[in-house]
């Protein structure tokens, strides 16, 4: 086995047993277990609940029974008449709302009269439900005939996009962009949460091997920057490692859990996306991986010892975290100048093109320019931390990180 | 199978580690690096094992330049005691011996046997980390030559060790010398250097002041240490012809020499022609003679 092979084996055998990476994964596969199956896991939190009773009493001539249905949250209670019996029962905590309504000049007018004020999420079911029940009411006052009375109820605007620039062909249809959203978001939280744990632990690693000086004994046999790129190379198995975990307990959820409800809609949604657009996110995500592994290993040969290691990766999580609020800004509309900009920026536009890809209409050039921008900084930053990893890997200093490099430059200069 | 610096010299921005640095080690010899802290002993390791690059100057291994030759003829102990924490003793020595080209089957039958010679059969399978300082250090230089290489550097290998550790590192020493390994060894312990070694270099804020076998350099000195038991007072000693300084120690009187000459006249003095306890002519210890060199505030080469 060559020098390189048995580096990047010890490392990724004694990381891949270690309690830190068996917990990370386990805790990835709970938060996904809780999302597939939060509604299941939700009835059993709120399932025990008693149904909420709430009175109705109707004034007005129509008849809106139809429009009150029970379910599990709520019970109404229709065609009350006798508010002071109600009024008691609300009281004594037997009912917990009385809706009354009535008409005011040919528009409907509810009153909710509670003792213990309503649950926000009654509240607002409530609403909603009596702002239909004033559409449906007004619609009756109109005395149209029930087909007509039912197409107003009905009415929704068919949109349909034709874009007159026949240069780009096809535009996104709304769908698309939303699907494109849906998978870019999760990718960039998944991107956000494997830069970090995978920053901190290449730089955690290369860090104990010199605050415990077994660095000197690897660096006679082996060179600077075969310890260097096996670092690299462990650290992005272990990655690869855990997202092939993750994708493949998704998968078996997603076939088998419920029907199969899941893989539907995850073919679904990649039917909305085109294959490029996949490829074009592993290659970002994978890309930022690396570039990011590439300056952890340079961050960690700065520092003396273990436990300078959160001071040096200080800066780098503070630029994925400004990806990341960028990319959460961007759910809400992701056209601004803000996410163009930072699409670019190849630190966080793996986190950020990708979403820019799915969500909006973007021609070619622009990935694939950030994409390019993405792998000269890798290339360039690979090169540099390369020569500078030679000379900062043995080198023992205090202070702070610029004040290490130096005393790098220093002493090996 | 030799080690030859030549004219090495390693300088940083303001100041100079080691300068203008020649030796030679032939094959089979223990030799010595000796010098106070920061004498520059371990920038010329490292630059001996290329983890740092001369700013002048050659460092050849038969004849070849180090950077150009197979690193795993090389074994080094740093003076840093350094291994894997969490892995265990034995995985550790596989691993060391396996990153230095080494097939499983041969590592076991050297590791077993090392482990045995240094009493660690019963930490085998523990954690590096759980184990005494003295402990891991021995684990630590069986795996600086469990390769078996042909060139060993050992950086300060007595330092916290107890006596009978000790011996058992020299033993060691001794042996891998029989099997034919070259050593260049770092220590400030001088009695383990002048018992150890055949040839040495004293050095001082990266200066040499000497390279060359232990023996040139006690007769450079001569034998200058006059021990005495008499009833002589110290003033009248002092009184003597050639005699530079005398000191009490516990049973005896010492008389440091101007030169060897001097000794008969005293002797003939002294004794007076009847019987006398004690006179003993000595060279200088390694002791003496870093603390006479070192000591010393002018450089002088």
């Amino acid at each position: 086995m060559s020098k390189f092979n048995l580096l990047m084996k010890q490392l990724y055998m004694s990381k891949i047993k270690s309690k830190s990476f068996v917990l990370m994964t386990l805790l990835y596969l709970a938060i996904m277990s809780v999302a597939i199956f939060w509604s299941d896991i939700k009835e059993l939190f709120t399932g025990d609940d008693e149904a909420q009773k709430i009175a109705i009493i109707n004034d007005t001539t129509a008849d809106l029974s139809g429009i009150f249905v029970s379910n599990g949250d709520m019970e109404f209670v229709q065609n009350e008449t006798n508010k002071d019996v109600l009024v008691k029962q609300v009281e004594d905590g037997e009912i917990a709302a009385i809706v009354e309504v009535n008409d005011k000049d040919g528009q409907l007018h509810a009153e909710i009269a509670t003792f213990t004020p309503l649950k926000l999420n009654d509240q607002s079911t409530i609403s909603s439900l009596l702002q239909y029940a004033g559409q449906h009411y007004a619609v009756q006052q109109l005395s149209l005939s029930p087909e007509q009375a039912a197409q107003i109820m009905a009415a929704e605007t068919i949109i349909t996009n034709k874009n007159l620039d026949e240069s780009t062909a096809d535009g996104k249809s709304e769908e698309e962009k939303q699907a494109g959203q849906f998978v870019s978001y999760a990718v960039g939280i998944l991107i956000y949460f494997f830069i970090s744990t995978f920053l901190s632990m290449i730089t955690t690693e290369i860090a104990s091997e010199k605050g415990s000086r077994a660095m000197e004994m690897l660096l006679v046999s082996v060179k600077p920057s075969t310890h260097f790129k096996a670092k690299i190379a462990g650290v992005l198995l272990l990655a690869i490692t855990q997202m092939v975990i993750i994708f493949g307990v998704f998968s078996l959820y997603a076939k088998f859990a419920k029907d199969g409800v899941i893989w539907d809609m995850a073919a679904s949604i990649i039917q909305d996306l085109s294959i490029g657009y996949l490829i074009y996110v592993v290659v970002f995500l994978l890309s930022t991986i690396v570039l990011y592994l590439i300056v952890g290993a340079l961050f960690g040969s700065l520092v003396s010892k273990v436990e300078e290691a959160g001071q040096v990766l200080m800066p780098a999580m503070m630029v994925t975290l400004v990806g990341f609020y960028v990319m959460l800004s961007g759910m809400g509309n992701p056209d601004t100048i803000v996410i163009k900009v930072f699409s670019y920026i190849p630190f966080t536009s793996g986190m950020i093109m990708p979403m820019r890809i799915g969500a909006t209409d973007i021609g070619v050039i622009e990935p694939m320019l950030s994409l390019g921008l993405l792998i000269a900084t890798i290339v360039v930053v690979y090169v540099f931390s390369l020569s500078f990893y030679k000379r900062s890997v043995l080198t023992y200093s205090t202070g702070g990180v610029i004040q290490k490099i130096k005393t790098v430059l220093k002493v090996t200069t | 199978m030799t080690l030859q610096l030549q004219h090495v010299t390693k300088k940083y921005k303001d100041f100079i580690a080691v300068d203008d640095l020649n030796f030679t080690i032939e094959k089979g010899e223990i030799f010595g690096l000796i010098g106070q802290n920061g004498a520059g002993k371990t920038t010329t390791f490292r630059l001996i094992l290329d983890l740092q690059e001369t700013t002048a100057g050659t460092i050849m291994w038969n004849g070849k330049p180090v950077n150009s030759i197979n690193r795993d003829v090389l074994g080094y102990l740093p003076e840093e005691r350094g291994i894997f924490p969490t892995m265990k003793v034995e995985e550790q020595l596989y691993f060391f011996g396996e990153l230095r080209g080494m097939k499983k089957a041969e590592l076991k039958k050297e590791i077993d046997f090392w482990i045995a010679r240094f009493d660690l059969e019963e930490k085998r399978k523990d954690k590096a980390e759980t184990l005494s300082k003295g402990n891991q250090q021995k684990v630590q230089l069986i795996a600086s030559f469990i390769h078996k290489p042909q060139f060993l550097i050992l950086d300060e290998p007595f330092s916290g060790l107890d006596p009978l550790n000790k011996d058992l590192l020299k033993d060691a020493i001794l042996l891998l010398k029989d099997q034919g390994t070259t050593i260049l060894f770092s220590s400030h312990q001088m009695d383990n250097v002048e018992e150890l070694c055949d040839h040495l270099c004293l050095l001082k804020r990266g200066v040499s002041l000497f390279s060359g076998s232990l023996l040139d350099l006690k007769k450079q000195y001569g034998k200058t240490k006059l021990a005495v038991r008499s009833d002589w007072s110290t003033t009248e000693l002092l009184k003597l012809e050639g005699v530079k300084d005398v000191h009490v120690e516990k049973e005896q009187t010492v008389l440091m020499l101007e030169d060897e000459r001097f000794a008969q006249s005293i002797f003939n003095q002294l004794s007076n022609g009847k019987y006398i306890e004690k006179f003993s002519l000595d060279y200088l210890t390694l002791d003496e003679i870093f603390k006479d060199k070192v000591g010393g505030s002018v450089v002088e080469v």
